[in-house]
């Protein structure tokens, strides 16, 4: 068996559609400016067609064109707010959350073989972090039939696998157990409060056991980057590079931020106890606000879809042009 | 009959106790020596940690490369439990006089072992996944798991007591993983030509394993 895998190479069964990262990787460089939103998204339009096609998500495509990404993730889940819009977007967050946890164990197993000379503590804890990462696919599982969705009901991207692909093992507990991990705090977190919310303690528990096993990880990631980058900096400095540029990529633009339009608020307290120092955090908080904000989403999702519907109607044989 | 004495002098210290009256109840059969030394017993020991090493690694880069959830899904478990064992294996070497570092030691019985492991984990593509399970659990599983209760019955059964807690523990745990993995076979072989991947994928590695002598060099 060969060592270091693209992402493409990860192995799926018929139910999953693969998505071109290119829009996650996008958004997270553009700046807070509609013009640039808008630019970017129509330039992608075709590659999200045809990563929607066969999918849940094809609808929104159709209803919204290419910025429904926009509307979809840059939303917040909203206890109060129910309806078919609501249901989407609840679905687009657990199946997301799912083929991470699906990704996260697949980068765990590659840090086993990867890195065969790797010290035995170190192929200890990812041993471990595959039969946790295990029981988050199975939980995840459930929690989306629960809700009402299935699995492969929306196009998967590959983006969050991509920082498991570093070749230095420093680098890969950087990308995958600081970076990944930590978005995952923030995220399971802020599910945890939405199923306070509207009551769902099935919801609630088990994404809270969950939590506390990402805990966990975050502090293998913390503890090993020590390890591997002690008496030399220049490895550690490319660690923490690494992990700065998972943190811009997994803020969605600014979507995971501290901003009061945040969609996915940062878990500052769960992100202490797992060990980020507060200087990781002030680089968070000054990465993750840096790109458009939820107003700048939701106007350029707008534009988008006007446009988007206009090129519709324009065509051969569409409604309007039947009336006309 | 014979009293038996605690130490000390005063009469007051004499029991009244017969020898081995209630205690002999169950008798205690396990006999002294064994087949193997100290030196033997830590060399077997660093055989057993070797495969279940190098194979909770390849499980662990097969998981990215098997489409089948419920089997990716199946397999992180399996990871953890082999890692275990691997762990408890090495933590039984400074107790053989091994040094407190030998931890995580790990040696192959021979070249050709070597070679029989580099061949379970050579499968990679996608479509492999017949061939990748067909190694772990239908060869080198149970292969490990005849090794482990061979080396439990053959050492000394008092002397060597710690290793032989270990590999049942071991075996406890490897028989579950061996009944998961045949019955994830039995389900992907439903076609002829799949079950004779299957067989002649196991007919290969048996003969291979056979030739270097398993998983200590002597079968």
């Amino acid at each position: 068996m060969k060592r270091f895998i693209e992402p493409n190479e990860l192995a799926r069964d018929s139910r999953f559609i693969r998505q071109d990262n290119i829009a996650a990787t996008i958004l997270s460089t553009l700046p807070d400016d509609v013009d640039a939103v808008v630019a970017a998204f129509e330039k992608l339009d075709p590659i999200i067609e045809v990563g929607v096609r066969g999918t849940q998500a094809e609808a929104l495509y159709d209803e919204y064109g290419a910025g429904f990404g926009l509307v979809t993730l840059n939303e917040p889940l909203d206890p109060k707010t129910t309806g078919q819009a609501a249901r989407t977007r609840l679905h687009l967050r657990m199946h997301g959350i799912f083929v991470g946890e699906l990704q996260a164990l697949e980068g765990a197993g590659r840090s086993l073989w990867d890195f065969p000379d790797a010290p035995w503590e170190f192929k200890l804890n990812m041993a471990r972090q595959c039969w946790d990462e295990t029981r988050h696919v199975q939980i995840y599982e459930k929690l989306l039939e629960h809700v009402g969705g299935y699995a492969g009901m929306f196009p998967e991207s590959t983006f969050l696998f991509e920082c498991a692909c570093a070749d230095d093992p420093a680098l890969r507990v950087a990308g995958v157990n600081r970076g990944l991990e930590g978005l995952a705090c923030d995220v399971f977190r802020d599910m945890i409060r939405y199923a306070e919310a509207i009551g769902d303690d099935t919801m609630r528990q088990a994404i809270d056991y969950v939590l506390a096993d990402e805990l966990t990880h975050v502090r293998f990631g913390s503890d090993w980057v020590k390890e591997f980058t002690k008496d030399d900096p220049e490895r550690f400095e490319k660690a923490q590079e690494f992990r700065r540029a998972v943190d811009k990529q997994f803020s969605f633009g600014g979507a995971r931020s501290e901003r009061a339009d945040a969609a996915i608020p940062i878990a500052w307290d769960d992100r202490k106890e797992a060990g980020f120092t507060d200087q990781e955090l002030d680089e968070l908080r000054q990465i993750s606000s840096e790109g458009p904000s939820r107003e700048t989403m939701r106007k350029a999702a707008r534009i988008l879809q006007q446009r988007h519907q206009a090129r519709r109607a324009a065509q051969p044989g569409s409604a309007a042009q039947v009336r006309a | 009959m014979s009293e038996r004495l605690y130490p000390g002098t005063g009469p007051d210290e004499r029991t009244h106790f017969a020898p081995y009256s209630a205690f002999d109840i169950p008798a205690d059969l396990r006999q002294l020596h064994g087949r193997y030394d100290v030196e033997a017993t830590a060399r077997r020991v660093r055989n057993f940690r070797y495969a279940e090493e190098w194979l909770m690694m390849t499980m662990g880069g097969w998981v990215a490369t098997i489409p089948e959830l419920p089997v990716k899904t199946g397999l992180g478990k399996i990871i953890w439990e082999t890692a275990q064992a691997a762990d408890s294996l090495g933590k039984r070497l400074p107790e053989l006089r091994c040094g407190r570092r030998a931890v995580a030691s790990s040696e192959s019985a021979n070249d050709g072992f070597a070679a029989f492991i580099h061949e379970i984990s050579a499968p990679d593509r996608p479509d492999q996944t017949i061939e990748k399970l067909t190694g772990a659990f239908d060869v080198l599983k149970p292969h490990l798991i005849e090794a482990y209760e061979k080396h439990a019955r053959e050492t000394d059964a008092i002397a060597d007591a710690p290793t032989i807690e270990i590999l049942e523990d071991i075996v406890r745990k490897a028989r579950r993983h061996v009944a998961w993995g045949q019955e994830v076979l039995d389900r992907l072989c439903d076609t002829d030509g799949a079950r004779d991947r299957r067989r002649q994928r196991a007919v290969a590695l048996r003969e291979q394993l056979a030739a270097c002598g398993g998983v200590t060099g002597i079968l």
